[in-house]
């Protein structure tokens, strides 16, 4: 017998190991283990959630059917009821203002800080039976060569090594795993962006009075134009209980071409006549910069190999549709995908690429899965110049020749509107072809 | 030789904030095995290895530190099995009753030979537990210890090693006392992947204060204020870099000037 044969013949430590306890890591870990499997999640940070600094808008419907209580027992922040798209120029703003009581019932999206979710998340696991083991860096994913090529047998962290039917890279953006193995290449620039935000401490009282929200109701502020000082990118701000998550997303092809330096564009931002008023006094409790990714459907990489599937971030499942940033509920539906996949496979002991097709299957007919398709060409429209200058100022212009009585007589606004355009480096081909491709791709 | 390192799951300060007020803000601070504890839990592992003994854990604290991070963090790190003392009623604990519950659990788990401690905790760092635990137990206290082995294990003789000013001492002890060691006294080994798997299958006895004989203490220390200490005073010099070569005259004509160099 061969060394390779006795070790295929080894009894692996655990039916799933999962790496990375983050959404999508947590999830499927909970489903497997209420299946029944033996499932280790290991997390790099000393807790989960500690290597988290984000938070976001967290659209909920598919984690209220992971966990039917979500809204009551979870560290939710609060409900988003308001949401504000805006264009910002350097001296003026117009924004679309949607606040919707039909949002708030039943819940569609919420504000969540990860350093809470995670560990909660991470509790709900261990109740179910999973081993949580935390502080632990993995080095390498174990391979071997099979029947059909390479395939993941395990995990090597330090000294030790912990072998398992399945491996579930759940390691974020930078998914180093995913990359090892060679499922994912590196990404060209325009696919990834780095964000720098900061939380900033308000007491609920003032966070309400000035975002229009009463009790346990948020806001979701997306902003383009100016923020960015004009690269690709947008601003945002959302509410939480006690503090406001304020932050900048910069595409980093787009920041080395205009040489701008991102704390210096998120300085701008928090400055800005139109931030800084919901801001001020506040104390600044956190601060960093995370890389995100934006590459969309393009930017998805190979999901599944031979005793492997990659889920959440770092198997490149965000979505920015310009009016939504998304990325936690992907993190769900590919977490609960995974759990439907795995669990298919070790039914079948079959824990081939083929075996664990199941994965990629319910994904895709997961409505979180059709989104990611529908929104394909969402990255590349929104790659598009002139969405974070000319549009706000154009408009901008349009309404000032309106509200701007300067004691002369008006004109009609057909006519204010085409000097405006005039004046604009907006082309009438480029509305024509923007609009076009904002309908396609949106 | 029965070993016990008494360990605390406390607040890491580095998440902590200081207000505008002094008052202190620990409500993000994570937390864990308390910073210089690893180095205590060393030293009972190389006397254990050295003389065929058992180590046993020891901490006393609210529920949360009978959590399942917190077992898995302290039975990682070498333990044989844990003593858990998990009340609600130790929320807030200061160090004279935590130290009185130390050392009735110490009773509790009968025939110890050695109690060893870090130099003190992460987040209060008083440096009281260890002495008041030996107090409670009649035991002698000896802090600053770098170093332990079994003299006589069969007699219950210890050797140990510690620092003084100056230089270091060698003490022989004839029965049970408790340890504190120096922060430096060893470097602690990481814990693997399989250490942690185990550490998931070691027993622990959980147990609240009631079911432990705690004398009333009639001593009671009371922390009633603190401060920050005072700042430095500091010259504030700034030097205008503009000109490279004569900001580095200006730089070392500075620091003649105040005979740093």
């Amino acid at each position: 017998m061969t060394a390779l044969e006795v070790s295929n013949k080894a009894e692996p430590d655990f039916d799933v190991i999962i790496v990375g306890a983050g959404i999508a890591g947590c999830i499927a870990a909970y489903q497997l283990a209420q299946q029944g499997r033996s499932v280790l999640l290991i997390e790099r940070g000393e807790a989960p959630g500690s290597k988290n600094l984000s938070g976001g808008v967290l659209y909920c419907r598919g984690m209220q059917e992971v966990f039917p209580d979500f809204l009551d027992s979870a560290p939710v922040e609060r409900r988003v009821t308001r949401n504000y798209i805006n264009f910002l120029n350097a001296e003026s703003s117009i924004g679309i203002d949607y606040k919707d009581t039909r949002l708030a019932d039943p819940v569609n999206a919420v504000t969540v800080l990860r350093a809470k979710l995670d560990p909660w998340l991470a509790g709900k696991c261990e109740e179910a039976g999973v081993f949580l083991m935390s502080g632990v860096r993995v080095d390498r994913v174990l391979t071997e060569n099979g029947a059909t090529g390479k395939r993941v047998v395990g995990v090597k962290a330090g000294d030790d090594e912990l072998r398992a039917h399945v491996v579930v890279a759940a390691d974020g953006v930078n998914s180093f795993i995913a990359q090892e193995v060679g499922l994912r290449a590196k990404q060209p620039l325009n696919h990834l962006a780095t964000g720098v935000k900061c939380v900033v401490n308000l007491p609920a009282e003032t966070i309400e009075a000035r975002f229009g929200v009463t009790g346990d109701e948020g806001a979701a502020f997306a902003v383009v134009g100016d923020c960015t000082e004009g690269v690709g990118g947008g601003g945002f701000m959302y509410t939480n209980t006690n503090s406001i998550s304020v932050g900048v997303v910069l595409r980093l092809d787009d920041l080395t071409a205009k040489r701008k330096v991102a704390t210096d564009v998120f300085d701008h931002f928090l400055t800005h006549p139109f931030i800084a008023p919901y801001l001020e006094g506040g104390e600044v409790i956190e601060y960093g910069c995370h890389m995100v990714a934006e590459g969309g459907l393009g930017m998805l990489g190979e999901i599944d190999m031979d005793g492997m599937v990659v889920v959440g971030d770092a198997a490149g499942l965000t979505l920015n549709t310009g009016l939504t940033v998304r990325g936690m509920d992907l993190a769900v539906a590919s977490g609960v995908a995974a759990a439907v996949g795995i669990g298919a496979s070790l039914e079948r002991k079959d824990f081939s690429k083929a075996g664990l097709a199941g994965y990629r299957e319910t994904l895709f007919a997961s409505p979180e899965g059709k989104d990611m398709k529908t929104y394909a060409k969402a990255p590349a429209f929104l790659e598009v110049e002139r969405m974070y200058k000319d549009y706000g100022e154009l408009i901008a212009n349009v309404l000032y020749g309106a509200f701007n009585l300067d004691t002369k007589p008006r004109e009609h606004l057909a006519k204010v509107a085409i000097r405006a355009f005039k004046k604009s480096p907006v082309k009438v081909r480029h509305l024509i072809s923007d609009g076009i491709a904002g309908v396609r791709a949106l | 030789m029965k070993i016990v390192v008494a360990y605390k799951w406390a607040p890491n300060p580095q998440d902590a904030s200081v207000g505008v007020d002094g008052a202190v803000d620990w409500s993000r601070a994570k937390p864990g095995i308390s910073e210089y504890d690893p180095v205590a839990i060393e030293l009972a592992r190389r006397l254990a290895e050295a003389t065929g003994g058992e180590v046993i854990a020891l901490t006393a604290g609210p529920k949360s530190v009978d959590a399942s991070m917190a077992r898995k963090a302290a039975l990682s790190r070498g333990f044989d099995r844990a003593v858990i003392v998990a009340d609600d009623a130790l929320e807030g604990a200061g160090t004279t009753e935590l130290a009185a519950v130390l050392a009735a659990a110490v009773r509790h788990i009968g025939d110890v030979d050695v109690v060893i401690t870090g130099d003190s905790s992460v987040d209060v760092g008083a440096k009281m537990v260890p002495t008041v635990l030996a107090g409670q137990l009649g035991w002698p206290a000896v802090a600053e210890v770098t170093a332990v082995s079994g003299s006589d294990p069969a007699a219950g003789l210890l050797r140990v090693e510690r620092a003084i000013t100056g230089g270091t001492q060698v003490l022989e002890i004839t029965g049970p006392a408790v340890l504190a060691a120096s922060t430096d006294a060893a470097v602690p080994r990481v814990p693997g992947m399989r250490d942690i798997l185990a550490a998931g299958k070691k027993p622990v006895e959980t147990l609240e204060v009631p079911a432990l004989d705690v004398p009333a203490s009639g001593t009671t220390v009371t922390v009633t204020a603190t401060a920050r200490p005072d700042l430095k005073a500091r010259k504030g010099q700034l030097i205008d870099t503009a000109d490279p070569a004569a900001a580095a005259a200006e730089l070392v004509a500075a620091l003649r000037a105040d005979g740093a160099i």
